[in-house]
């Protein structure tokens, strides 16, 4: 079937295996943006977006954390690399990192009760945002496609250890 | 008032000519690959199968989705929306004819008919323009977060999601080519339908009742 499915579903909610998923999508983005401003490579409008979008991730980081409660999973080692090379390619990594986010909320949205649903969906569209927001300053196609196409847990597993992350 | 029909503009190549002129026209071809996802729903999960709730939900979605269409389509006839913005009109106008166009297939004939819009010259105002585009943008990406926890069709609730981040996509573009924050809060919150109506009947851009042409009488056939 084309159509694209919910995907993984698991039948009841699974809210706690979804919700560190999101947990460790909000930590790279956090880690990742507060990375880039102290390598300093940043200036005028990508420096504005950083600073406004590490501020996002860090409310998202803090509506998860609570959600999770104390017995949260180990945090994960960040080594961004050439990702931070300069500015493009923070912008670059930063588009990249933002569909992944897109792709993972939309991905999971089947198998969460709905009230996690509902802060999801108030969630994945300002990292939609953030998406369309960097690759509007780069001059690239801020929304390629149609409809955004979900992800699977193992895609966004693998997105975010190509960009430096180790669980 | 708009010509938009969106099988029409599928079968004269008008969603091509559109992007005629664009550098990034695989980006068409790439909408509709993604729409032609949408599409392929199963027959069965199709209008006869849709339940009464998920009617509402699309056919409202549908509404949206008309007015989004041909605001983009007339500004981008008015040919005075030009540069970065015109562009974006182009691009954004295919994207919002799919939608149209996916939804008209998956209701069928229980599709609410599209109602005639005057734009009252915004479509040629390149600030209006893009000042409407923004809340049409802002206000789809509400709507639609309101309406998916209500779909119960598992099919549909991951299309209409599919959807909600791209119109986050559009909303956060419009705002950059507008010049002010493309994202302003970490958190996008919902607007039920009965406010989304109120904001839509507000701007007079939905003409209700059809103007009705002046014809001549038929002639006497005996």
């Amino acid at each position: 079937m084309a159509v694209p499915v919910l995907v993984e579903a698991q039948g009841p909610a699974d809210d706690r295996r979804v919700l560190e998923l999101i947990l460790l999508i909000e930590r790279t983005e956090a880690a990742f943006y507060g990375a880039a401003l102290d390598a300093g490579i940043l200036d005028g409008e990508l420096a504005e977006f950083a600073e406004v979008v590490r501020g996002h991730e860090a409310e998202h980081l803090g509506a998860v954390t609570a959600a999770l409660g104390d017995d949260l999973p180990a945090e994960p080692t960040f080594d961004f690399g050439e990702h931070l090379a300069d500015a493009g390619a923070f912008a670059r990594a930063a588009a990249r990192l933002e569909d992944t986010a897109v792709g993972a909320y939309n991905g999971q949205a089947g198998n969460v009760s709905p009230k996690v649903f509902s802060v999801a969906a108030q969630i994945v569209s300002v990292e939609a945002r953030h998406a369309a927001w960097v690759r509007s300053i780069e001059d690239r196609d801020p929304a390629p496609d149609a409809t955004d196409k979900p992800m699977t847990e193992q895609q966004v597993r693998d997105r975010l250890q190509a960009l430096g992350v180790t669980e | 008032m708009s010509e938009l029909d969106p099988h029409v503009l599928d079968a004269d190549g008008a969603l091509a000519e559109a992007h005629a002129g664009l550098s990034r026209a695989q980006l068409l071809g790439a909408g509709l690959a993604a729409t032609g996802a949408l599409l392929a729903l199963p027959r069965r999960a199709r209008a006869a199968q849709l339940s009464k709730t998920d009617t509402d939900v699309l056919n409202y979605a549908l509404s949206l989705e008309y007015l989004q269409a041909a605001f983009y389509t007339e500004a981008e006839r008015s040919k005075a929306i030009r540069g970065k913005a015109g562009e974006a009109a182009k691009v954004v106008g295919a994207v919002e004819r799919a939608h149209v166009a996916a939804f008209l297939d998956l209701l069928g004939s229980k599709a609410v008919k599209r109602p005639r819009f005057d734009f009252q010259g915004v479509t040629e105002n390149p600030r209006k323009f893009l000042k409407t585009a923004v809340a049409f943008e802002d206000l789809a990406v509400a709507a639609y977060k309101g309406q998916a926890i209500r779909i119960e069709s598992p099919a549909v609730v991951s299309a209409a999601l599919g959807i909600h981040t791209v119109e986050a996509r559009h909303a956060a573009w419009m705002r950059h080519l507008y010049g002010i924050k493309p994202a302003v809060n970490a958190f996008d919150a919902p607007d039920s339908k009965k406010q989304v109506l109120a904001l839509v009947e507000d701007t007079g851009f939905v003409v209700d009742s059809p103007r009705v042409k002046a014809k001549r009488k038929p002639g006497y056939t005996g």
